[in-house]
């Protein structure tokens, strides 16, 4: 099928997230839109699939112009979405997950799950799946589980196939594959839409690039620019994609976890006999596909969630029983991984934010009264050292930009002396031009003695970080490895593998 | 409720009105709305005495003129007083006790020569009122002062009498020997219905030699079953089946809108009850048939005889007390299924008589 | 970063000449907020007038369409308009003049009664005081994130004791009165502190708890009422003295000292939530529990404090009507002051200000409700008619978020933004 889109508009109130977008994607094509967060993707797909109107414009299905007012329009027009967080039934097996919503019977009601799984081996095997339809949808990994939703648009037929962020939450292996599959489907005749802010992976998949900044097509590139040329598109201005830095002064041990174990609230052990160490002046990246303990790990570093088992030690003082005020008050920084849930307060101003934790201080107040007059110089301050893009100090946060949201739990963490900075997933959803705005700002305060714990999934912030970098599988550290390995081998690591090669990279 | 409906009601019979093309009535009625009504009904009775310049009024407590209860009962004595007398009225409804003063004084300033309060938590501040408004007649139902102002009279009435006379008709008509009384709170207004009760069921065991129990109400420690709550049906229809399962075969809740529940709970477990301050086959017909009759609390009666006194200028502040003599208070007439024999009928009238006659006196 | 030249004071929006803003300004922020048009208003309360505005003219063309909608049942529950419709096709003019003077009859009647004369504006501002006071603590509850919907059970329980301690003892005029204030403070508070614990310790839901402390606190009150010292001498009935004058508010400028010290509460919650830190604490617990956690605040002690605080203000309250208005104790005391707080609190978007206006509104409908049944013989229900009317018409949507806990629409449009 042949998709066009022709000056789509969408406009929430004064603010236009879509603005006249004209994009055109060919049968078996794939076709990447590439922008940061916050460009507008989402409101363009979301316009495709039917679950927002647009404003103006029209879509254009094989020379017809279609409009769509619901996502059940949109399946049946041939568009299939797979959105970034799966939308399964974790007890059903694959076959009645794809069927679900649209189940065959048989006469009187009766489920006909030969059928169903007839069609999901059938479609498994044309475009080469390999999925098992009657395995439970729960005991499959990641990487399964997205082509089990692929399956589904598959299913209905799906002309094009909309593909959401689709290698957020996969290891690299499982992303070759995707990409394996992406090229099957292609072959099969099915154009692919790929949204997605990695350069790297557009460059590996795409054949035509569409830029979106703030809600406009950009500009168009292929496959063979330079991932500078497309960072410098998306961004706007050209942007440096490696942090400079220089060699690392390993001082100290700052930070020690010593068998560490956390079991979470469902009762599962996440977290198995953890022990490393972190030192003044070095970067500890830990790396790992979501979901591996990484999480409950640096939560029990804070105090937010109590050890069950082993020490935590900072400069030799135990803090496993403190809570996060007094692991804040003993020298740690923290900039959690899920900014908007635990990072600031959306509804508070920019202002008020950058004293979120620092407001007890003398500094921002006397007895029980707020300083407002230090609490807004502070704003002032921060908002200019760390080029914060807000309208005023008084803008609550959740208007912001992910980037400017994230600066503004950055700046507030950097503003204290620090012995130990734990940041998890520091630029997720953060646009390029601040990704190396933070990134800068690490090497700096590692640089100034701070022992620094990177936790990402995102195996190139790992790399452009880390002086040494640990590996988490299954709740474990499987391995601490140099920097200098290749990727292929941490990729192994993260799915699990220890190989002793990895293992002596390491100190640990 | 009755209200709300009302407008309801009204907002609906527009349609149809709309499509009526009447004719407009007597210039008389469209003219003075207040009267509307009444005029005709008045006209073709009994020509009473008519004072179209006195302005009657009444102030319920936070029940409300639609509690099914004695502020009801109450109004219904005002409306009685504009329909036979003709008399203007105008009426406030307080929703909590901080504002019974200023609903009283609402009342004043409306110009109204006649004040009729409902309840006992209205005493201080219809006590304030009259202090202050010497000219204006004040009556306060269910409750009695023990130095009254010249210009309140009090509206009480002795249902011990009745509830004497409804305890012996329990016992009579009890087959298990057991009947169960509760009340909604433990205060006098309530108590003294349940007082007479098992007094006329101790008559009954002394007449005849039977040893029929009353659980629920014990008259020397003046303690027993109370719902605590007035409005909760559940809590009643709990209670009166506590005491079914006892063994009680007749339930006489004390309870306002909560006795309901006692009646519900009669019904389910095919046993008889008996209603109080109205006739429960009028006020609550839909359990008529478990009822052997309702000890009656003519309200109506004394608030429309008080308005009448101020209008006619023979108001007093004496204690106005209802009883079996004066018919402030009696028993409505048996229910339809509760099979009162000629014998007990009379047996009831004779003891009647002989409360009218102080030859019985029930405390 | 070498190019800064976008300040913070400076427009950095999109026309702004000279340096294209770069990436991550506003305009891709406001994506996130595009989401949810509506709740850059919440996000914004009360921080500037601007954002102010649309909440003031949604609550004012509340206020005028519920009335517009009283004034048709008005008309329709004016006999003699419903009798004009009967022969409206003969003689029009009847229904239009019968119907005009019993709108504006009930009108003027509403008006005159709530702000129309000094009694007027005593009866407003009496009524109003002690649903600003339980207003203010269901608001202050609701911005450090918890439903108080136990105002009722602790005035009662501030109106028990504080009435006890204006009654029983014989203290010194000023003395007494202190006592007394103090005893309903303390015990309203101490009642809301169960449900904060409750909820700091085991996680109990303050909705459940605070209801359900609502039964325990009447029939505490029906407990005591039944003793003898409470009652007055010579009495059974459930009542008790009015408090005794050493007790009893004193009276300035027409109302009682209670009007001014329900201002001095607004005054005071206002700085606790805008100016101390614990308000900081409250509002950010309210807001986003798990960054307040994260960022070493005690959400339990936030929990257990707003709840004590909540109800010390339910216990400023009570004294309204028992040390002011020296009414007696019954089980009926505290009135429906206690539900209707909760509907002047979400009407004032929980903000001091707005309670404080939203209390004045309801004193006066209540005021001027009364001369509408008085004076004009409009149905009192019209009145309850009218508060739930305007209540539908402004506050619904904060009651479905109350309810719901909705967080800030900045989560809710991410999953917009990201999750489709």
């Amino acid at each position: 099928m042949k998709l066009e889109i022709k000056g789509l508009t969408k406009r929430f109130g004064s603010f236009t997230a879509n603005d006249h977008i004209d994009l055109t994607v060919e049968p078996g094509e794939i076709h990447c839109l590439l922008g940061e967060n916050g460009a507008g993707k989402s409101t363009l797909m979301n316009m495709l699939y039917g679950l927002l109107d647009p404003t103006e414009g029209e879509i254009v299905a094989d020379g017809t112009p279609v409009t769509f007012a619901t996502p059940g329009e949109a399946i049946d027009a041939g568009i299939g979405m797979v959105h970034q967080h799966f939308m399964l039934v974790p007890v059903f097996t694959v076959a009645e997950n794809v069927m679900l919503g649209r189940e065959q019977t048989r006469g009187a009601g009766v489920l006909d799950r030969r059928a169903a799984s007839r069609l999901v081996r059938e479609l498994s095997d044309r475009y080469g799946l390999a999925v098992d339809p009657d395995a439970l949808v729960e005991d499959l990994p990641v990487g399964v589980q997205q082509r089990v939703e692929i399956l589904k648009a598959l299913a209905n037929d799906a002309k094009v196939l909309i593909l959401d962020e689709p290698t957020a939450v996969l290891t690299p292996q499982e992303i070759d594959e995707l990409m394996g599959i992406m090229r099957g489907l292609k072959e099969q005749g099915t154009s692919i839409i790929f949204i997605t802010h990695k350069l790297r992976e557009v460059k590996a998949i795409g054949d035509r690039i569409s830029v979106i900044r703030r809600g406009k097509v950009v500009g168009t590139a292929q496959p063979s620019a330079s991932e500078a040329e497309l960072a410098e598109l998306m961004v706007g201005r050209s942007v440096q994609l490696t942090v400079d830095k220089a060699a690392p002064t390993a001082g100290d041990v700052v930070l020690e976890a010593r068998h560490v174990s956390v079991v979470d609230p469902r009762g599962h052990l996440v977290v198995k006999d953890v022990s490393f160490e972190a030192r003044g002046g070095e970067v500890l990246g830990i790396a790992g596909v979501q979901g591996n303990g990484q999480t409950e790990l640096i939560k029990s570093l804070l105090g937010l969630v109590r050890p069950d088992a082993g020490q935590i030690f900072v400069e030799g003082r135990d803090i496993s029983r403190h809570g996060p005020r007094q692991s804040l008050e003993e020298g740690i920084g923290y900039v959690p991984e899920d900014r908007s849930h635990d990072g600031f307060v959306g509804s508070f101003s920019v202002r008020e934010n950058l004293v979120l934790d620092l407001f007890r201080n003398d500094e921002f107040s006397r007895g029980p009264v707020l300083r407002r007059d230090a609490i807004e110089a502070n704003a002032r301050h921060r908002i200019e050292e760390f080029d914060i893009r807000t309208e005023t100090m008084e803008t609550p946060v959740a208007s912001l930009s992910g980037g400017n949201q994230q600066k503004v739990v950055v700046a507030r963490e950097f503003s204290r002396p620090l012995k130990v900075l734990i940041a998890s997933q520091p630029t997720r959803g953060v646009d390029v031009g601040s990704i190396e705005f933070i990134h800068k700002r690490i090497v700096a305060e590692r640089d100034r003695g701070t022992a620094v714990i990177i936790v990402s999934t995102e195996l190139d912030e790992i790399y452009a970080l880390s002086d040494r970098i640990a590996v988490m599988y299954d709740g474990r550290i499987v391995g601490t490895v140099d920097p200098s390995i290749p990727r292929e081998e941490i990729g192994l690591m993260m799915a699990g593998a220890s190989t002793p090669a990895a293992a002596n990279g390491g100190a640990a | 409720m009755k209200k709300t409906a009302r407008m309801a009601m009204v907002a609906g019979l527009v349609a149809l009105s709309l499509t009526a093309c009447g004719e407009r009535d007597s210039e008389e009625s469209a003219s003075d709305p207040t009267s509307s009504a009444p005029t005709s009904e008045a006209t073709s009775e009994a020509p009473s005495e008519q004072f179209p310049d006195f302005k009657a009024c009444i102030v319920s407590d936070s029940g409300g003129f639609d509690d099914k209860s004695f502020n009801q009962t109450s109004y219904a004595g005002l409306t009685k007083a504009a329909e036979d007398y003709g008399v203007q009225t105008a009426e406030v409804e307080s929703n909590a006790p901080s504002e019974f003063g200023d609903n009283i004084n609402e009342m004043v300033q409306q110009g109204c020569n006649s004040i009729t309060t409902v309840g006992f938590l209205l005493g201080d501040a219809t006590e304030a009122a009259a202090k202050k408004n010497k000219d204006i007649d004040f009556s306060i139902v269910d409750f009695a002062y023990e130095k009254p102002q010249p210009n309140v009279k009090g509206l009480t009435f002795n249902t011990a009498e009745p509830s004497f006379l409804a305890g012996y008709l329990a016992a009579a008509k009890s087959e298990t020997g057991t009947v169960g009384t509760f009340g909604g709170v433990n205060i006098p207004t309530v108590t003294i219905f349940m007082n007479g009760f098992y007094q006329g069921v101790q008559k009954y065991n002394e007449d005849e030699g039977a040893d029929v129990q009353v659980i629920g109400w014990n008259p020397e420690t003046q303690e027993g079953s109370f719902t605590n709550d007035f409005e909760n049906k559940t809590l009643g229809q709990s209670t009166a089946e506590e005491m079914i399962t006892q063994g009680a075969d007749v339930i006489f809740p004390v309870a306002g809108p909560a006795g309901l529940g006692g009646l519900q709970a009669a019904q389910d477990n095919d046993v008889k009850a008996i209603w109080v301050d109205t006739d429960g086959c009028e006020s609550a017909a839909e359990y008529c048939d478990v009822l052997l009759t309702s000890v009656v609390k003519a309200m109506d009666v004394a608030v429309e005889q008080a308005i009448l006194e101020s209008a006619q200028g023979t108001f007093s502040s004496e204690l106005y007390e209802g009883t079996l003599e004066n018919e402030g208070v009696g028993l409505a007439p048996f229910g339809p299924e509760a099979d009162i024999d000629d014998e007990l009928a009379s047996k009831i009238d004779e003891l009647k008589q002989q409360i009218i006659d102080g030859e019985i006196t029930v405390e | 970063m070498s190019e800064t030249p976008n300040g913070p004071a400076g427009p950095a929006g999109p026309g702004n000449p000279g340096t294209p803003p770069p990436a991550g300004d506003q305009g891709q922020g406001t994506t996130t907020q595009g989401g949810v048009p509506a709740g850059k208003k919440e996000a914004g309360r009360d921080r500037d007038l601007a954002s102010w505005l649309p909440t003031v003219v949604d609550s004012i063309a509340a206020v005028v369409l519920a009335l517009v909608v009283g004034a048709v049942l008005i008309m329709f529950s004016t006999p003699r308009v419903v009798e004009s419709l009967s022969y409206f096709f003969s003689y029009p003019w009847d229904f239009f003049k019968f119907s005009g003077e019993a709108i504006w009859d009930g009108y003027r009647a509403l008006i005159s009664g709530s702000v129309g004369s000094g009694t007027a504006w005593t009866r407003t501002l009496e009524r109003a005081a002690p649903l600003i006071c339980a207003g203010l603590g269901v608001s202050l509850a609701f911005r450090a994130g918890m439903f108080n919907i136990g105002a009722q059970g602790q005035i009662l329980l501030g109106a028990l004791v504080g009435g006890f301690i204006g009654f029983h003892y014989d203290l010194p005029a000023g003395i007494h009165l202190l006592a007394a204030l103090a005893g309903a403070l303390v015990a309203g508070g101490l009642w809301g502190a169960i449900a904060g614990v409750l909820k700091a310790r085991t996680g109990a839901h303050e909705v459940i708890t605070t209801i359900m402390l609502n039964y325990v606190g009447r029939f505490t009150m029906l407990y005591f009422l039944g003793k003898e010292a409470l009652q007055r001498p010579d009495s059974d009935n459930l009542l008790s003295p009015p408090v005794d004058d050493s007790a009893a508010y004193p009276t300035i400028g027409g109302v009682h000292l209670g009007v001014l010290l329900a201002v001095v509460a607004a005054l005071f919650v206002w700085w606790l939530l805008e100016r101390s830190t614990l308000g900081f604490e409250m509002r950010a617990v309210g807001a986003n529990p798990d960054a307040a956690r994260t960022a070493g605040m005690s959400v339990a002690r936030v929990y257990v404090l707003a709840m004590t605080l909540a109800g010390v203000l339910a216990g400023l309250a009570a004294t309204m009507t028992v040390l002011g208005r020296q009414d007696s104790l019954t089980d009926q005391v505290a009135g429906t002051v206690g539900f209707d707080a909760i509907t002047v609190a979400l009407l004032g978007r929980t903000t001091p200000l707005g309670t404080v206006l939203a209390g004045l509104l309801f004193g006066a409908l209540s005021a001027g409700g009364l001369s509408m049944q008085g004076a004009a013989g409009v149905p009192p229900e019209l009145t309850q008619v009218l508060q739930a009317l305007i209540v539908l018409f402004v506050a619904a949507p904060a009651l479905v978020r109350g309810i719901f806990r909705l967080r800030g629409q900045g989560r809710k449009a991410d999953v917009m933004a990201t999750g489709w």
